[in-house]
């Protein structure tokens, strides 16, 4: 019993290890002398000059910002209403909704993407970072909702029957009692929405206009080419280190 | 005291107001519209336009009332296709079966095994890079796979072959790829429902007398087999369109259903492209619908994340 213990254990320190290879390595390869590439001959910083003055990197990061912002701010938004009815209301068709919501989580992205650009080009319109936002939105809805739902279903309605009680009217009592309850469930699913559009590759992919380029497809263009480019292992570093801090915040938020 | 008419809009407020029905509409089925018309109504074009329902005049799509299966019968004809069907689902399948194996004793030991005081620890460090932009993580395996990569220099040095052999471009570094980045999706749900598996009743089968190995046969592994379930279909319905991982360490030999619809929308394109690429893509939905079914059959609830 014992013995089995200890190798479940070491098991799992090596599957954490295997895991954190991939990335290791390439920060690893982000300090190698562009020239050799693969193997490593040298220690350098040219790579990260090389970043650092690479316009279409720091272009498609701003891109990539701006719209995952916009996509955060409407889907939270709409997400709070659903998910504030839902819980609040008794309708008919409510868990027929339910279901209805959790399925652009579950649908795969590829479908998702093609499906919404088949629709764009037979009502034509034309692809734009406005596409992009909107493609966005659909899945990020789903989330919202999900995380929102989960906060809101936990805790007792008592408070907001206290304050309508109280003489508060429906909007006082959903501004100064529910919102504010609600704050940590709604900044972790701005959160998960944010890092879903921010990172999302396929759907931006499929439905971006010529030559508007988020991060994920920057990194997409340079990695599909067969080579290696030193300047993409620059760029994992800093991607890492904003995963990190995404990562603990998360935890702090879900602490809240 | 002469009864005073209300302005209009105020009138509405109040209407508003007092119906429970119009209040929920605006809530709910306002926000709801949205995803109606960007999400559910694409599907119903797709499949209406797979269906041979549009034909292009000049830069304009007309209805025209007629069901064609052409798409579908030349998707089938189209050289390659249905080996690339057929790749997918093995490599869905070999993804599906190696996650399983990686991840199950990682998920054992989290959930049965760890003291509590280090889950939340344990589990964020799992997490972590699964945070980092997925393309990354593949573009990191490529320096593992490399002929002059990590794999094949421990290889070389302990000897186990004697020179590098070629994974890159390889029906075994889609797989191995694929495993890596699915893992996660199937770690969760095992987790999820071992974590909260009552512990007393491990103790209970000791007690009266069932060896370590029995205990995990009949009471551990049957109790976790919703979490194998749910996990299992996370992994395997986005593992058949995977277009991106056989794009990147894959090669001429690794074309999969999803590259067939990448290749059908953004290198084919015209009127034939998307045809063909929205048949493809209703096909797999159709594919997803029935897996979805028989899991609900199976396990008869919602998929567990955790």
């Amino acid at each position: 019993m014992k013995i089995t213990d200890l190798i479940l254990k070491i098991y799992t320190v090596l599957f954490l290890a295997g895991i954190y290879l991939p990335i290791a390595i390439l920060i690893f390869f982000s300090f190698n002398e562009s020239r050799s590439k693969i193997v490593f001959t040298g220690f350098t910083l040219e790579n990260y000059y090389s970043l650092l003055s690479n316009y279409a990197v720091w272009d498609s990061f701003y891109n990539s910002i701006w719209t995952a912002i916009v996509v955060t701010v409407v889907s939270v938004f709409l997400g709070i209403m659903i998910s504030y009815g839902v819980t609040r209301y008794e309708f008919k068709g409510k868990n027929m909704l339910d279901i209805l919501m959790l399925i652009p989580i579950i649908i795969p992205e590829i479908v998702e993407a093609l499906t919404l650009l088949v629709f764009l080009i037979i009502l034509g319109i034309r692809l734009s970072p406005y596409t992009v936002i909107i493609g966005h939105i659909a899945f990020d809805i789903s989330f919202a909702y999900i995380v929102i739902k989960a906060r809101m279903a936990g805790y007792d309605p008592q408070f907001e029957e206290a304050a309508r009680t109280l003489g508060a009217n429906e909007i006082q009592t959903f501004t100064k009692v529910t919102l504010p309850i609600l704050m940590p469930g709604i900044v972790s699913a701005a959160l998960i929405a944010f890092l879903q559009s921010y990172d999302d590759f396929i759907k931006t992919f499929f439905t971006r206009p010529p030559g508007f380029t988020t991060l994920p497809v920057y990194i997409w263009n340079m990695a599909s080419r067969r080579g290696f480019a030193l300047d993409l292992n620059a760029l994992a570093t800093f991607i890492v280190v904003i995963s990190i801090v995404f990562a603990y915040v998360r935890l702090k938020v879900e602490r809240w | 005291m002469s009864h005073r008419q209300e302005p209009w809009y105020i009138t509405i407020l109040d209407r508003i107001r007092s119906s429970r029905r119009i209040k929920v509409s605006l809530i709910v089925f306002l926000p709801f519209i949205y995803l109606i018309i960007f999400f559910f109504a694409p599907f119903i074009i797709a499949l209406m336009y797979s269906l041979g329902m549009f034909k292009q005049v000049v830069y304009e799509f007309v209805f025209q009332p007629q069901i064609s299966l052409e798409y579908y019968y030349r998707l089938f004809q189209y050289p390659g296709v249905l080996v690339a069907i057929q790749r997918s689902f093995y490599y869905a399948i070999l993804t599906t079966v190696g996650t399983f194996l990686l991840s199950y004793p990682v998920a054992y030991y989290l959930g049965v095994k760890l003291p509590d005081k280090y889950q939340e620890m344990v589990v964020l460090v799992l997490f972590t890079p699964f945070w980092v932009n997925f393309l990354l993580r593949i573009y990191g395996m490529r320096f593992i796979f490399h002929e002059l990569g990590f794999l094949n220099m421990i290889l070389t040095t302990l000897g186990i072959v004697n020179e590098p052999i070629k994974i890159l471009g390889t029906d075994t570094a889609v797989i191995l790829v694929m495993i890596y980045t699915y893992v996660i999706l199937m770690i969760l749900p095992i987790y999820g429902v071992l974590e909260k598996l009552d512990k007393e009743l491990l103790e209970a089968a000791a007690t009266l007398g069932a060896s370590p190995v029995k205990t995990f046969l009949k009471v551990t592994l049957p109790l976790s087999l919703p979490g194998i379930l749910a996990g299992s279909l996370l992994v395997f319905i986005p593992a058949v369109g995977e277009f991106v991982i056989p794009e990147l360490v894959g090669g001429a030999n690794t074309v999969t259903l999803g590259t067939v619809i990448y290749n059908f929308f953004l290198r084919v394109k015209g009127t034939m492209g998307w045809g063909l690429g929205s048949a493809a893509g209703l096909i797999y939905i159709g594919l997803i619908l029935v897996l979805s079914y028989l899991y609900i059959k199976l396990v008869g609830g919602e998929i567990r994340l955790g």
